[in-house]
């Protein structure tokens, strides 16, 4: 069960937080993501590193089908958000947030992520409160580990 | 006299949906088709064989054969190639970019759909732009100005060009000799305009210029070996249409025939191909031409043109100016095709009561052409560019494309006016 692998030592940000304090949590604690709770700890949405890096991301990127010619990005490099763009509460970027109960199993978890193109799942309680995460090497090591209890030959 | 009403009502009615884009122009058209086809049926003056009379092949089957090549080239990287060669070479000059490029685009879009050579090249100038840190929009916005403007140099430049050649008889040849000289003036005067118009945005020059030199053209080349094949069949399809009056072969029969032999010669997945085709429009010429001959079939048009015939009265050459800037001024709110269609039979019909319309044709042409320079909904290619650029940070606003493009329009007009003076003698044979 994902209870058993998931980290329970997690961070979230509030609502009314900003851009600008969900960023430096992330970069403090080395996360990729960070979901938003309401005050009775219910996450309402999800705020991942893509969703922030999407601020500095030049416009070509969504509108060219490849960029493996595109030997340096130049300006781009050096481009950064505008204050008034970090100072936005995180509630702009909060993306639609996909959760699994804290008894979900190990193989579902994972192919919810393969399908959604996920790499950390946040895991409730069954009372909704968010209780933690779990990546998708802790969830697939784990699957891997129960690999050593399969015999070296057929019985 | 009731069939001439009601087949009004239906075209007007139609035109009205389709210029106010209430519906979408193909879901108006096939609809006007089936009311002109069934009232002609009900009252017996119009019936299906006619409707499949009407329709045009010279024009649908170019169209056609032409947005086949295109299907096959798009795939193969070749038009993110001629931006990204375009970027190279400028160095990363402002002013030599935005030549480049605007160049590049029409002449391409002089032999191919401009709407697809601007899908493929703004994403591609939007990329050289934001590595050099200078804002899009002058380049967005002359390609599509200076593409809409070129087309008109050619017979399969514009879709009104083709819908015109047809109907007037006009040759590939013809188009070169009558309207590519005012075009190519008209062209430069639009270039300069905007140079000037832009002069703000194109003096800064961009610190890290040299980034555009670790472009590599080659590599943004997916499939090379396609593209050859594409262009050659190309540049045979267009020695062809020089060569149409001799070899007595129709420019219909020439784009089906270089899309027969690519499709064979490059072997794609076929449905791939298809799925490209714009089909829209397509069915939206032809379901024109069903209700144009409705109108025809029940007499409205001979009606309209025994009322316009008064008009003789007016010196031809004030006639032509008239139509090319009343066609101009249509064309800067409304899609040029559905005016085209519309004024093709009213000429036709002058022709048959012994006006000389041969200067008319070229007024409409230039009219129909450059108008569309006027508004951002003047031409589908500055729809395009406009909607990508909303994608982006630097949206372009319609108050800026009526700051920008509207004195391109006027002036592209002003010189085709001044031109159709001088050629008149030319334009009228």
């Amino acid at each position: 069960m994902i209870k058993d692998c998931m980290k329970r030592n997690v961070y979230s940000v509030s609502a009314n937080d900003s851009i600008r304090q969900a960023a430096a949590l992330i970069v403090e604690q080395h996360i990729g993501l960070l979901p938003v709770v309401n005050e009775q700890g219910m996450p309402i949405g999800v705020i991942r590193l893509s969703d922030l890096l999407s601020l500095e991301m030049p416009d070509f990127f969504d509108l060219m089908p490849d960029l493996d010619f595109v030997h340096d990005f130049g300006a781009v490099e050096t481009t950064r958000p505008s204050p008034e763009d970090l100072n936005r509460p995180v509630t702009k970027l909060m993306q639609p947030i996909l959760t699994v109960d804290e008894n979900c199993g190990l193989l579902r978890a994972y192919a919810l992520m393969m399908k959604h193109n996920l790499y950390d799942l946040p895991v409730v309680s069954e009372q909704g409160a968010f209780v933690g995460i779990a990546s998708l090497v802790d969830i697939a090591a784990t699957i891997l580990a129960t690999w050593k209890t399969v015999g070296p030959s057929f019985p | 006299m009731t069939a001439q009403i009601i087949s009004s009502i239906i075209f007007i009615v139609c035109l009205w949906l389709i210029f106010s884009e209430k519906l979408n122009r193909t879901i108006v058209g096939f609809m006007g088709a089936f009311l002109m086809v069934g009232l002609g049926k009900l009252l017996d003056i119009y019936d299906e064989t006619q409707a499949i009379e009407s329709m045009d092949f010279n024009t649908l089957g170019l169209l056609l054969g032409m947005m086949i090549l295109v299907a096959l080239l798009e795939p193969t990287g070749f038009f993110q190639f001629l931006a990204v060669w375009s970027g190279r070479l400028s160095r990363g000059r402002p002013v030599v970019l935005l030549v480049l490029l605007g160049t590049v685009t029409t002449v391409v879009s002089m032999f191919l759909d401009n709407v697809t050579t601007v899908v493929l090249i703004a994403p591609v100038t939007i990329l050289i732009c934001e590595i050099l840190g200078v804002n899009p929009t002058p380049y967005l916005m002359a390609e599509a100005l200076l593409s809409d403007t070129g087309g008109v140099s050619t017979l399969v430049g514009d879709p009104p060009n083709v819908l015109i050649g047809s109907a007037a008889g006009f040759t590939f040849n013809d188009f070169l000799i009558h309207s590519l000289p005012i075009v190519i003036v008209a062209w430069f005067s639009a270039l300069l305009l905007l140079c000037y118009l832009f002069r703000r945005e194109l003096a800064v020059r961009p610190p890290n210029a040299d980034v555009v030199l670790k472009l590599n053209p080659r590599e943004s080349l997916d499939d090379p070996k396609t593209a050859r094949k594409v262009l050659i069949v190309l540049v045979g399809a267009i020695v062809l249409l020089f060569l149409e009056e001799q070899l007595s072969i129709s420019p219909a029969f020439v784009a089906m025939g270089a899309a027969a032999v690519a499709l064979v010669w490059v072997r794609p997945d076929i449905q791939d191909t298809l799925r490209r085709i714009e089909w829209g429009v397509l069915v939206f010429f032809g379901a024109l031409f069903v209700m144009v001959g409705g109108l025809e079939a029940s007499g409205v048009l001979g009606n309209l043109v025994t009322l316009l015939n008064n008009l003789h009265a007016i010196p031809p050459v004030v006639f032509g100016l008239i139509l090319l800037w009343f066609s101009a001024a249509l064309s800067a709110f409304v899609d040029n095709v559905p005016i085209t269609i519309a004024l093709i039979p009213v000429l036709l019909g002058l022709e048959a009561q012994g006006m000389n319309v041969q200067p008319l044709w070229w007024a409409l042409v230039f009219g129909a052409g450059f108008g569309g320079n006027g508004t951002i909904i003047g031409s589908t290619a500055n729809i395009v560019v406009a909607s990508i650029s909303e994608r982006t940070r630097t949206p372009i606003t319609s108050k800026l494309w009526n700051k920008r493009g509207l004195p391109v329009m006027l002036a592209t007009c002003t010189v085709a006016s001044v031109l159709y003076l001088l050629m008149y003698p030319l334009l009228s044979n």
